[in-house]
């Protein structure tokens, strides 16, 4: 099972805290964006390992978009 | 058992025969064929929905009928009429109930009868008016249709319907609607005016629907791309989206728990084993000290209302503020809270008319609200602008001045510029209750002090010495405990102690809601 977590917002991506091939708990922040002066951290829903991270420091994305993917 | 029924006399099975005859019939909708397609599609029928929603059901209009004749006016068949209606009990409550019959001419309105059964007006809404009992709709339809004209004999100007009733309702007793399959033109319309919407995840609601488009655009869309649950329920027009329709029902019933029956009613308390004392030590978890820390809003709410007594409305759009009702010590509530989650938490237009939306029923109902407040002000941008943000916000503050209803703010982080206005309520007793994590002031010292003196900074010797004794100055201004020694915010407390002192003032409340009952008295009849 894999789940991609999504951008909750419109925002710039501030900072990517976990990389590709770290193992992660439910609840862990892999990426932090930021909007409006908030940091907001985009979690790990589940336990598992990252497989991906789509998005690079800097980057603007919007809300939905996915930020990574957890095995 | 049949031994002990008496002998039903003969005079008396004719007439029986055909009231059976009929009965049947007009149990059989449409026919067989698109009762069947409609269960292929997953869908209940309109028979189907009231028996799984009511616990008893007393139909009327039960053999008004639908002559179905082709385009020339040749009879070809009759069948039932296109809508369902009577009294039901509905969530342990006698509600009028109803909903259009897709079989039939796809719902459309009934305009071949002497009188409409509902859908716009008819038995159904007067019962609701006349009773003063809600009304639960069911809403799958494509509003009016050409064959309307070939029946009458000649085609009808629309405004000779009366809409009047229907938003006449909405001042009185509680507008219930889902949409499953279906909502189109008329029936679309007929939908939002309700005090809650919700939708089947599979279900369309539009304006028109493609083939409409296409002819009037050009292009044909995909019809859940035109108007499929998200782009319903994230333009507002929708309120909820449910799973499917056991989902929708049950939501129905659950936002129905909260209301009276009318506005004459006080909203219904229930006993609750919930303790207002109950120890809330961990909400201080939730509370980022740093305000550069988004929370959920519902992470914290849930710490001061009853145990799984919130019920989100809107959850889908204008999610700068979080919106649904909830109880405290048993007593049904608004609860109204910015979401810095997203935009920070800023009003931009969709939160405000939501929010509109969300103040403008719980006044209408007699709920008192509780207000989370961190807003860092009215959304700013071209985006916010060109979606008329200042107008919107401006409106969000009058509907919570007019608001017959108590309203308790708590200030939980931060409170800039106008948009503090509509998170209270100055013209009442304006209780607003601050937490220690509370700032406020008309703009963030950071950006306040850019603002406020460029020139200054700018002709000073040493500008950036000069800009940071400002703001060292204007930070001990904004200090919360200042304006807490002027009793410029009414108290100030441990977080921990909200959920007690706002049962106590809820509770002490009531006096005033009870003695302030019946149809909403708005002062101001424009909103700008």
């Amino acid at each position: 099972m894999s789940h991609q977590p999504l951008s909750p917002t419109a925002s710039s991506v501030w900072k990517i805290v976990k990389s590709a091939g770290a193992s992660v708990s439910a609840g862990d922040e892999i990426v932090i964006l930021e909007s409006m002066k908030m940091e907001i951290p985009v979690t790990a829903e589940a336990d598992g390992i990252i497989t991906k991270i789509f998005v690079e420091e800097g980057q603007a994305v919007d809300e939905d978009d996915p930020i990574a993917e957890i095995e | 058992m049949t031994n002990d029924q008496p002998a039903i006399p003969p005079e008396w099975q004719e007439k029986l025969a055909q009231f059976e005859w009929r009965r049947e019939r007009a149990r059989e909708l449409g026919g067989a064929r698109r009762v069947q397609r409609a269960h292929e599609r997953g869908q209940l029928t309109i028979r189907e929905r009231l028996a799984k929603a009511t616990t008893s059901f007393h139909e009327i209009g039960e053999f008004a009928t639908y002559d179905d004749v082709d385009a020339l006016g040749t009879l070809r068949s009759q069948m039932p009429a296109s809508y369902v209606m009577g009294l039901g009990e509905f969530g342990g409550r006698h509600v009028a109930i109803g909903g259009e019959d897709f079989t039939v001419r796809a719902g459309a309105p009934q305009t071949y009868l002497d009188r409409m059964k509902g859908g716009l007006g008819g038995f159904v809404e007067d019962l609701a008016h006349e009773y003063r009992i809600p009304l639960v709709m069911f809403m799958e339809g494509i509003g009016g249709d050409i064959a309307a004209s070939g029946e009458k004999g000649h085609s009808y100007l629309v405004s000779s319907l009366s809409w009047g009733r229907s938003y006449e309702l909405l001042g009185e007793v509680p507008v219930l609607a889902m949409v499953s399959g279906a909502s189109a033109g008329g029936t679309a319309g007929r939908t939002v005016l309700s005090h809650f919407s919700v939708m089947t995840k599979d279900s369309v609601f539009f304006s028109g629907g493609p083939p409409l488009v296409e002819r009037a655009l050009g292009k044909l869309p995909d019809k859940y791309e035109l108007g499929g649950a998200k782009v319903a329920t994230r333009s507002g027009a929708i309120d909820n989206l449910a799973d499917d329709e056991d989902d929708a029902i049950a939501q129905m019933e659950r936002f129905l728990s909260y209301l009276p029956q009318n506005v004459w009613q006080m909203p219904p308390r229930t006993p609750t084993d919930d303790p207002v004392d109950r120890p809330i030590d961990r909400i201080l978890e939730k509370i980022p000290t740093n305000n550069r820390r988004p929370y959920k809003a519902t992470d914290i709410t849930s710490f001061i209302v009853d145990i799984d007594s919130f019920f989100e409305i809107g959850k889908h759009w204008g999610k700068a503020v979080t919106t649904g009702l909830a109880r405290i010590d048993g007593i049904p509530v608004g609860i109204v809270a910015s979401n810095p989650m997203h935009l920070g938490g800023a009003m931009d237009a969709h939160a405000a008319e939501k929010q509109i939306r969300f103040v403008d029923m719980c006044s209408t109902f007699h709920l008192p609200i509780v207000y989370f407040a961190d807003v860092p002000g009215f959304m700013v941008g071209p985006d916010a602008e060109r979606a008329n943000v200042v107008r919107w916000g401006m409106r969000a503050i009058q509907s919570l001045i007019e608001a017959d209803v108590p309203v308790v703010t708590i200030q939980v982080r931060k409170a800039y510029g106008m948009a503090v206005s509509a998170t209270s309520d100055p013209d009442g007793l304006s209780l607003r209750i601050a937490w220690p994590t509370a700032e406020w002031g008309d703009l963030p010292v950071e950006g306040g002090v850019e603002a406020g003196f460029a020139r200054e900074i700018e002709d000073s010797p040493d500008p950036e010495a000069y800009r940071a004794a400002i703001n060292e100055n204007f930070k001990n201004i904004a200090d919360p405990w200042r304006t807490v020694e002027a009793f410029g915010v009414e108290a100030m407390i441990d977080p921990r102690e909200t959920r007690v002192m706002v049962a106590d003032f809820l509770n002490a409340s009531l006096h005033r809601v009870e003695t302030d009952l019946g149809p909403s008295k708005r002062r101001w009849t424009m909103r700008p």
